[in-house]
């Protein structure tokens, strides 16, 4: 996934940033509310994680503002206020869960994926494609009932697929997708990680149409 | 426990039973000289009586018939002594001997006695001096009656009384016993007696510094538990990926960020004991503290850190001393605070310590080049927790907030200024000079 995410503090957020990149999501982080809006008006992401506290504009107004466009992002809020009234702000401004400081590595990644299944309309963890079968939570492949083992990135390509499977993406769509701000990308990156999906699962598994980019074969 | 009501009880009780049996005794007394003077006279009366009828012997036996049923003791001796009379018949006292009124003991106890003589005969009247005694006695108890009775009745009421004017103590008391940490409203006063107002007055004083007190330290709990949460975040975070570095190099990066991170959160945790161990409400240790040498000292410790930031720190104060009264630790921590400020925030060139008498104060500048703080946030500055915008990362937002408790504590003002330079922050301490 593609990720936004919004924190002040310098420590928290590299730390967040560099955890979640070991999970194999792109993130692009950003230190205050106004930096947070331009990223909103110029990328596009899977998901936002807000810290609530930021100078120059408050992350509830940031929030307000998303939701004021219409978009749909998912959206969670960390707060280093744990009272039950700023919870309930937070939701009520649009945040589709949220996160009290201090927050485990793990419980935020285990919460943006369960945003992000909401927003896919599924509620299990566990994706089905054909013969690919995609445990989101673990992160962990099985190809006709048989576990493959794929690295992050890899992992991270063939579910952004699995999400639209028959759906066509770019190469420039993916490597939104995979890398965030200051990564450096191969010119031919995407190409590797297709090749090294289609060595461990199957050839035909991704089809590749010049012009339009890549899709996962339905069933 | 002494009871107000008890003790009132008995000295009323004990005073009014000491006054009845004080009139009794006096009573007593007037009745028996009353008595006396009149049972001495019938005495006489009788003696002189018989005396008169015993002027024929012979028949002087049935001329005293009739007597008897008088309580005394009548008695005729001839010339030679021989009893020649006695009435009641069993009854003897001895001849008293002189003539007149004596006294004599015999069976019984004490007698009055009147003797006359007539023609050789001696006739003696004898009274018991009990019957005075029990008349005049009978007399005070008569008087000390009422008090005996209306006794209980009075030590009824007086409970009662007593009782019902302590209700507003027993009233206020309560109220204070609802009194709890969460709700120190004051006290009504509106019914309060005057004689315990005084107190009820004090007590709410005390109980509105009290939840003064009280107010500042949950707001500051609640501020702490705010912002600890900050750094045990990034403490958590840095521990996970140090945990699950997956080569030498990543696990090196991550524990670099975890020792800063442990640095940041021990300052902070620092900062905030230094701010709490400032108690606005305890005045400052009064001591001679020579804020030149102070200023001398905290600028020495600092050197090494402006040193290793490529700045310029130096100190400028008067050969004479400039003494303050205060407590020099805290006025030492107000230092370390302005001087790590001016380091931390200042990029590049120089920080200034000053210090200087003017207008009878004494005056403590610290002076950087560093980017300042807008007129607008100088006021907000001072606040707890409070950061600049692009503030330096690993800063507690507390320092300012020392300084100003410490100089508020030693009667004096901390402020923010322009640098007299033009270009970066003056913080300036006004302070009384030791008289």
């Amino acid at each position: 996934m593609r990720l936004l995410l919004v924190e002040d503090d310098a420590m928290i957020g590299a730390a967040a940033q560099e955890g979640l990149r070991r999970e194999g999501h792109a993130v692009d982080w950003v230190t205050d509310g106004a930096r947070a809006q331009a990223a909103l008006a110029n990328g596009v992401y899977d998901a936002m994680l807000l810290d609530l506290g930021l100078p120059k504009r408050d992350g509830l107004s940031v929030l307000r503002d998303v939701r004021g466009k219409g978009s749909d992002l998912p959206v969670i809020v960390i707060t280093a206020r744990d009272a039950v009234a700023d919870r309930i702000a937070g939701l009520d401004a649009g945040a589709d869960d949220y996160l009290v400081k201090p927050f485990d590595l793990d419980e935020l990644a285990a919460r943006l994926r369960a945003v992000a299944r909401r927003r896919a309309g599924r509620a299990a963890a566990v994706l089905h494609v054909g013969d690919l079968e995609l445990d989101t939570a673990a992160r962990r492949a099985r190809w006709k009932g048989r576990e493959v083992a794929l690295s992050a990135r890899e992992f991270a390509l063939v579910e952004t697929l699995a999400e639209r499977p028959g759906a066509y993406f770019s190469r420039a769509q993916l490597e939104d997708r995979l890398y965030g701000w200051g990564e450096e990308v191969g010119s031919n990156a995407v190409e590797v990680h297709i090749h090294a999906l289609r060595r461990k699962l199957d050839p035909s598994v991704i089809r590749t149409v010049r012009g339009l980019g890549y899709s996962l074969a339905g069933e | 426990m002494t009871s107000i009501r008890r003790s009132l009880l008995v000295w009323l009780l004990s005073s009014v039973l000491a006054g009845g049996i004080g009139a009794a005794g006096v009573v007593f007394v007037q009745a028996r000289i009353e008595v006396n003077d009149i049972f001495d006279y019938q005495l006489r009366q009788l003696a002189l009586t018989l005396r008169d009828r015993t002027y024929f012997p012979n028949d002087f036996a049935d001329s005293l018939t009739g007597e008897e049923s008088l309580d005394v003791v009548i008695q005729v001796w001839a010339a030679d002594g021989t009893l020649l009379y006695v009435s009641p018949a069993n009854m003897v006292v001895p001849n008293a001997v002189q003539l007149g009124f004596g006294q004599v003991v015999a069976s019984g106890g004490r007698w009055r006695t009147y003797a006359t003589q007539q023609r050789g005969l001696t006739i003696q009247v004898a009274q018991p001096l009990a019957v005075r005694n029990r008349l005049a006695f009978t007399a005070a108890w008569r008087t000390l009656l009422p008090f005996v009775v209306a006794l209980p009745l009075m030590g009824l009421l007086i409970w009662r009384l007593v009782g019902r004017e302590l209700k507003p103590i027993e009233t206020a008391a309560q109220a204070v016993a609802r009194r709890s940490p969460q709700s120190l409203d004051a006290i009504e006063t509106a019914n309060v007696p005057v004689e315990i107002e005084p107190l009820v007055t004090a007590l709410n004083g005390l109980l509105g510094r009290l939840s003064g007190a009280l107010e500042h330290e949950r707001q500051f709990i609640a501020d702490a538990a705010h912002e600890l949460r900050t750094p045990l975040t990034a403490l958590r975070l840095q521990l996970q990926l140090a945990e699950r570095a997956r080569n030498d190099d990543e696990r090196a990066r991550s524990h670099a960020a975890l020792r800063e991170g442990i640095a940041r959160a021990v300052r902070l945790v620092e900062q905030l004991l230094a701010l709490a161990r400032q108690d606005p409400d305890v005045p400052a240790e009064a001591r001679a503290v020579d804020l030149a040498v102070a200023a001398h000292s905290a600028v020495d410790g600092h050197a090494a850190s402006a040193e290793a930031h490529g700045l310029s720190l130096g100190v400028e104060a008067p050969a004479e001393p400039v003494v303050v009264n205060g407590d020099a630790a805290s006025l030492r921590t107000l230092l370390d605070n302005l001087i790590d400020n001016a380091i931390r925030y200042t990029p590049s060139g120089r920080v200034d310590v000053r210090v200087l008498r003017e207008d009878g104060r004494a005056i403590l500048e610290v002076e950087d080049t560093g980017p300042g703080i807008a007129p607008s946030d100088r006021g907000r500055a001072f606040d707890r927790f409070y950061r600049a915008e692009g503030a330096p990362q690993g800063g507690s937002g507390l320092g300012l907030a020392i300084v100003r408790r410490i100089a508020d504590k030693h009667g004096g003002s901390a402020e923010l200024l322009d640098s007299r330079s033009g270009h970066g922050l003056r913080v300036r301490v006004s302070l009384p000079l030791a008289a």
